[in-house]
């Protein structure tokens, strides 16, 4: 327990010390709320709106995870159709990787116009940005293979769809989680962008609401339920990223 | 699996006739209006972006976006690359630093934004989200990079009497020097997305700002405009860093 803290804190330490800093500022100096807030009175807003943030939260994070879930399969499985035929792959893989280092924050506003201002189409806009990293990953996953076992799997007679299973998925499961892991950061990021611009509910509105109002507390109160999601999405697929590479490389 | 040079020119030639379908497909269902009217042809965009007399505003927006690009992602560079060295010489600020870095990542810019505008200003919000953007990129890929100096030499040069400075001049940095090339690729796109993000909370010219106004007022061409435009200059970066890389590869290897 005390060995747990101690690592906490040696890990976490310049974290803890902005957030000091910047509460002790408050202390100090009396700053207008509608200027800025303190991270107490941050955390205070949002223990005392428990439903109005649970509620946005949970629609945030149902629509990200199930948009993330829809464009990482529907990635998935392109990517495998297409290794099944060279001609598709060689087709669709350079205009797949223009797509995938697109900045993709800005083609939400042109997605936003094409399905109309819907809560579908936040799912859609975070659907279609996941599906990119996936396709593109999985894809070159498949094609790096240990040096000759291509071949020695067909010397063998092995047919294309046991050399898929056997050999290919097994070393396309690394790069895959990388597909995951920024494929998850951006799916909450997208949701939230979308619901900003949109005004579709969610924490992207409660946050826009608030900042219009000038409530600043309420609004970052959003902002850091957003930060603490994003922070734990990603440690989490890093934990899963270090698993898959040690089982299956 | 090696490919004979007649393979890969094949290769290259169906990967150019995907993009030529890809903008062939944009054209026919933006000309028979498939999508609606908010799917332009390719060639009226291209028509837009080219008018003369919108000249004067996509240059100033460009120029705009490209000036606190160029500041955020130079800020950004430097700022990560000096964090990784202090991680990698001094133990002690390792995991700290680790941290910090991904828990700023992880914070979503659009929720940083309005803070910046607080403390910074708003003519300096898509510069300061543009620098914290390049400087996670530039942290994780600096001390994966450290990391890369093989261990045989590194003995070597402890054998041989280097001090830690030595050794970071003369072993881990030339040997970091290629992927650290690779890191400035990836931090271009996310660079630009902090800059967009950042005009969005009330910068008064970028292409930012095109897009958002162009969103709001259903200003369809311009809006595709505008979009094609950052989606450019995301891809110009993009192909000048790789080239960057591949020669830093050549060098140092």
């Amino acid at each position: 327990m005390i060995a747990n803290i101690k690592r906490f804190i040696g890990s976490a330490w310049i974290v803890l010390a902005m957030l000091a800093a910047w509460e002790a500022l408050f202390s100090i100096h009396a700053i207008n709320s509608i200027v800025m807030v303190s991270p107490s009175s941050i955390a205070k807003e949002v223990l005392n709106h428990p439903q109005e943030f649970g509620a946005a939260t949970l629609r945030t994070l149902l629509l990200a995870v199930a948009g993330l879930v829809l464009g990482m399969t529907i990635g998935t499985l392109l990517a495998v159709a297409t290794w099944l035929s060279r001609f598709i792959s060689g087709l669709l893989t350079p205009v797949s990787i223009i797509f995938a280092s697109v900045p993709v924050v800005a083609i939400i506003p042109i997605l936003a116009r094409l399905f109309g201002y819907e809560t579908g189409t936040v799912l859609a806009i975070v659907a279609i940005i996941s599906f990119f990293p996936a396709f593109v990953f999985t894809s070159s996953g498949l094609r790096s293979l240990p040096p000759g076992s291509d071949d020695l799997f067909r010397i063998l007679g092995v047919g294309k769809v046991r050399r898929l299973y056997h050999l290919a998925f097994p070393s396309a499961i690394p790069q895959w989680t990388i597909a995951l892991r920024l494929a998850a950061a951006n799916a909450v990021l997208s949701a939230i962008v979308a619901e900003f611009l949109m005004g579709t509910g969610g924490l992207g509105y409660v946050f826009n609401v608030a900042r219009g109002e000038l409530a600043m507390s309420h609004a970052l109160g959003a902002s850091a339920i957003a930060a603490v999601i994003s922070i734990a999405c990603f440690f989490g697929a890093t934990v899963l990223e270090r698993k898959a590479r040690s089982r299956w490389s | 699996m090696a490919r004979s040079a007649g393979q890969r020119d094949g290769f290259a030639l169906l990967g150019m006739l995907g993009i030529a379908m890809f903008l062939l497909a944009w054209e026919v269902i933006g000309q028979n209006r498939w999508l609606g009217l908010t799917w332009p042809a390719l060639s009226e965009v291209v028509v837009f972006l080219f008018t003369p007399s919108r000249q004067t505003l996509f240059l100033r927006a460009l120029s705009a976006s490209l000036g606190s690009l160029f500041v955020g992602y130079c800020l950004g560079l430097f700022a990560g690359i000096a964090a990784a060295t202090l991680a990698h010489t001094v133990s002690a600020m390792r995991s700290g630093l680790d941290t910090m870095s991904a828990f700023i990542h992880a914070i979503p810019s659009i929720a940083l934004a309005p803070l910046f505008i607080v403390f910074i200003g708003r003519e300096h919000t898509p510069a300061a989200l543009a620098a914290l953007s390049t400087f996670f990129v530039m942290y994780v890929s600096t001390t994966s990079s450290f990391a890369s100096s093989r261990q045989e030499w590194i003995d070597l040069m402890r054998v041989l009497g280097a001090s830690r400075l030595d050794r970071l001049r003369r072993l881990d940095i030339p040997a970091a020097t290629p992927i650290i090339v690779g890191g400035m690729r990836l931090a271009a796109p996310s660079a630009l997305i902090g800059v967009i993000i950042g005009e969005w909370f009330g910068a008064t010219r970028g292409v930012g700002v095109l897009i958002i106004n162009a969103m709001q007022n259903f200003q369809i061409p311009l809006l595709w405009s505008a979009v094609v435009l950052a989606v450019i200059v995301s891809l110009g970066l993009f192909a000048l860093l790789g080239m960057l890389q591949k020669y830093a590869e050549r060098r140092f290897r």
